[in-house]
């Protein structure tokens, strides 16, 4: 007959019972624990979102969606500069960075080489863009500021408030003249002078205000004025002296760049770039193997593989992740304060690309950072407009996950 | 009956193309894909080098030595304007730095690995229907608004607590960044946890334990990995933590160890710096990147370690 096991042999069976209950009362004491724990977060959440809504409801209206920053009067500052900022800047920044992240997505997860050195290229990418992801938002701006805001330097030293660079187009240059009926504005075109102003001594072709051809009149003084309101209105008294503005296209090109949107935006757009090719990476890689087994068996290539059968199915895949980055471009805050600095004063939102620009998380700082109280529950509206913005980009990509 | 089937559509169309040419665009396809794969690593290359560029003005500099910046503790870049009597010691600004981590992984590690677990392992349905998308709005929630929060109820509620805090304290931000990171270690501890297989936690079942023995003597040691690059990832989130330190931490570069007072971190100085009216080109003005090398190296060295400990130590269950 075998022996009885030693651990059957002293087997006592209060004790064991008692041992199990202290394990079973551990066991729900630890449960109740980690359910504490894990409510408390919601519970933060739910903090967060009241004190910041009973701060910010009370300033939220029209007026403030509609204005601008006032450092005067706070009752009357809004933030629509930094809404049309924030949007127009995502754009861009979608424009930029979701090509190129997609394609290396693609590369890295459709393109696998056999090739040993290839192969080692691809981990090292794979690690890179890891690694892109960990670097902190505020070195990407310091990156935006060097290469895209003073580009080294190469054209010159940027001062504050002054321009030096190389414009390319996008930009006319007119003398500006008051007509003689006082209302109407005349433009005359720079031409190949430089000079700061202009004495108007004989016509030469002009504008109006809406840049339409018009028919300069040049009245001398010593003659009778012409009585003709038409013709007053493109009639300038001889002598008088225009200064010279310039008008901006919305494509206004110039190098370097400056503190201007086109440099915000390629600054966020490095930023997002990791969270973008990780996310459609993911994307592509849900993408049952079996669709490529088959479109390859019909004798499609790698890339008519991708363009017809991976990426249709990956891209609603895509679409959430490029729709949680945007999110993630609205709401960051450092790198476009590095690059643009903490100027909130603008009246609009940007005109043309290297326009200077107001976003809402900026302007969130700023207004958080000021010492009156009624700034700082502007603030708290601000927030409360940008949040609900999120949520709204957020459960749209919700919704287009829960698609697939 | 001889019945003749009808040819195909697609075959009498007759729109096929040459394997050729497809293999020739192919081509031209992988190497522009390829060239935004080299992208990002041009990315990195050129944010090593912008570094390197700027902060050798700094470094370079005769008010500079480098023995001062990495042993000195006082940091007076912002307050001196005479650039000769400018003390440049990287401790304060790193203490102030730890500090604020430090205070910030004190919530966010425990939360985060807790509330893992909790998702993994115990949470029903219905739990979960509530909590993972509560994490996910305050993963969404963007970080200015953390900072606000941290100087509307935080800071206040602490000196309601004891009124030896400071307006702006290293307490605050770290908890408000502590708040800001628990998203990112539940998560991606939460995968790591749930890529533990099932067939691991029938065997303690089998065995008698319960699913506290079955979370922290299997599961949790199993993910192990995975759950310690989470910690490190979050670790080198909060160092580079911007905003919220901007607005909460406070503008004095401490070198101390008491969490009420005032501490400016690292990246609290490049704020600072960018909003102060001294001109591009002075060398307190290329101090923040002198800052912001430092920063890069401990932040990239974590992540680093992380990726490495995530890869190699990753156990691969079948």
């Amino acid at each position: 007959m075998s022996e009885i096991p030693k651990a059957l042999q002293d087997f006592k069976p209060t004790e064991a019972s008692a041992r199990t209950e202290l394990q079973k009362r551990r066991d729900r004491w630890f449960r109740f624990l980690c359910l504490a724990v894990g409510c408390s977060s919601v519970a933060i959440l739910f903090l967060l979102l009241v004190s910041i809504a009973y701060q910010g409801t009370s300033s939220l209206n029209s007026n403030f969606l509609s204005a601008s920053h006032d450092p005067e009067n706070p009752a009357q500052a809004g933030m629509y500069p930094s809404i049309v900022g924030s949007v127009i800047l995502c754009v861009l920044c979608a424009i930029t960075s979701l090509p190129i992240g997609v394609a290396a997505a693609i590369y890295l997860e459709e393109f696998q080489p056999r090739n040993r050195w290839l192969k080692r290229f691809h981990g090292l990418v794979q690690l890179n863009i890891a690694n892109l992801a960990g670097v902190p938002s505020v070195v990407y701006g310091l990156l935006g500021l060097t290469l895209f805001v003073y580009m080294f330097q190469l054209f010159g030293k940027l001062e504050q408030n002054q321009v030096s660079g190389v414009d390319f187009w996008g930009v006319q240059r007119y003398y500006q003249f008051v007509a003689v009926d006082d209302l109407s504005v005349i433009m005359v075109p720079l031409g190949e002078s430089r000079e700061p102003t202009l004495k108007i001594q004989t016509p030469r072709p002009a504008f109006d205000t809406l840049l339409v051809p018009i028919d300069l009149h040049v009245w001398d003084p010593a003659t009778p004025r012409p009585s003709d309101p038409e013709v007053l209105r493109r009639t300038v008294r001889k002598g008088d002296v225009g200064a010279a503005v310039e008008i901006y296209s919305w494509y206004y090109f110039r190098l370097p760049f400056g503190p201007s949107l086109l440099a915000a935006a390629l600054t966020l757009s490095l930023v997002i770039l990791p969270i973008v090719v990780i996310a459609s990476q993911e994307a592509l890689r849900a993408v049952p193997s079996s669709l490529r087994e088959a479109s390859a068996g019909m004798g499609a290539t790698r890339w008519q593989t991708t363009q017809q059968v991976t990426l249709p199915a990956a891209l609603p895949g895509v679409m959430t992740g490029a729709i949680l980055a945007m999110g993630r471009a609205i709401g960051e805050a450092a790198p476009v304060f590095v690059v643009l600095g903490g100027n909130i004063a603008k009246r609009s939102g940007p005109e043309h690309l290297m326009d200077s620009c107001v976003t809402m998380p900026i302007l969130i700082f700023a207004w958080a950072d000021n010492p009156v109280e009624q700034y700082r529950q502007l603030a708290a509206a601000a927030i409360i407009v940008l949040v609900a913005l999120l949520l709204v980009m957020n459960s749209f990509a919700i919704y287009l996950r829960g698609r697939t | 009956m001889n019945r003749r089937l009808p040819i195909p559509n697609a075959l009498q169309s007759k729109r096929y193309r040459a394997t050729g040419s497809a293999r020739r665009s192919e081509r031209v396809v992988v190497a522009l894909l390829m060239t935004c794969a080299l992208g990002t690593v041009a990315l990195s290359v050129l944010i090593v080098l912008m570094l390197l560029w700027e902060s050798w003005s700094f470094f370079s500099s005769e008010h500079v030595s480098m023995t001062q910046f990495l042993f000195g503790i006082r940091w007076t870049a912002l307050e001196v304007r005479e650039v000769d009597k400018v003390e440049f010691g990287i401790w304060p600004l790193l203490s102030g730095t730890l500090r604020v981590t430090g205070i910030a992984m004190l919530i966010a590690w425990p939360m985060g690995l807790i509330t893992a677990i909790y998702l993994s392992e115990f949470a029903s349905n219905r739990v979960r229907r509530i909590l993972k998308p509560s994490l996910e709005i305050l993963a969404g929630i963007p970080t200015v608004v953390f900072g606000y929060f941290a100087v509307l109820l935080i800071s206040p509620g602490l000196q309601w607590f004891s009124p030896s805090f400071d307006t702006f304290n290293a307490t605050s931000a770290g908890i408000a960044v502590g708040i800001l990171c628990l998203p990112l270690v539940c998560s991606l501890a939460e995968d790591a946890l749930s890529a533990v297989p099932t067939s691991l936690r029938e065997a303690v079942y089998s065995l008698g334990g319960t699913r506290m023995n079955t979370a922290l003597s299997v599961v949790v040691p199993s993910a192990l990995s995975g759950v310690i690059s989470a910690m490190l990832l979050a670790f080198s989130r909060a160092l580079g933590e911007t905003m919220v330190v901007a607005l909460a931490a406070g503008t004095l570069a401490t070198f101390t160890l008491d969490p009420r007072q005032q501490s400016q971190t690292m990246t609290g100085f490049i704020v600072e710096m960018l909003k102060s009216d001294l001109e591009y080109g002075t060398v307190q003005y290329y101090s923040l990147f002198g800052v912001a090398l430092a920063l890069f190296v401990i932040t990239f060295g974590m992540t680093l370690l992380g990726q490495l400990i995530r890869r190699r130590y990753r156990e691969v269950y079948q």
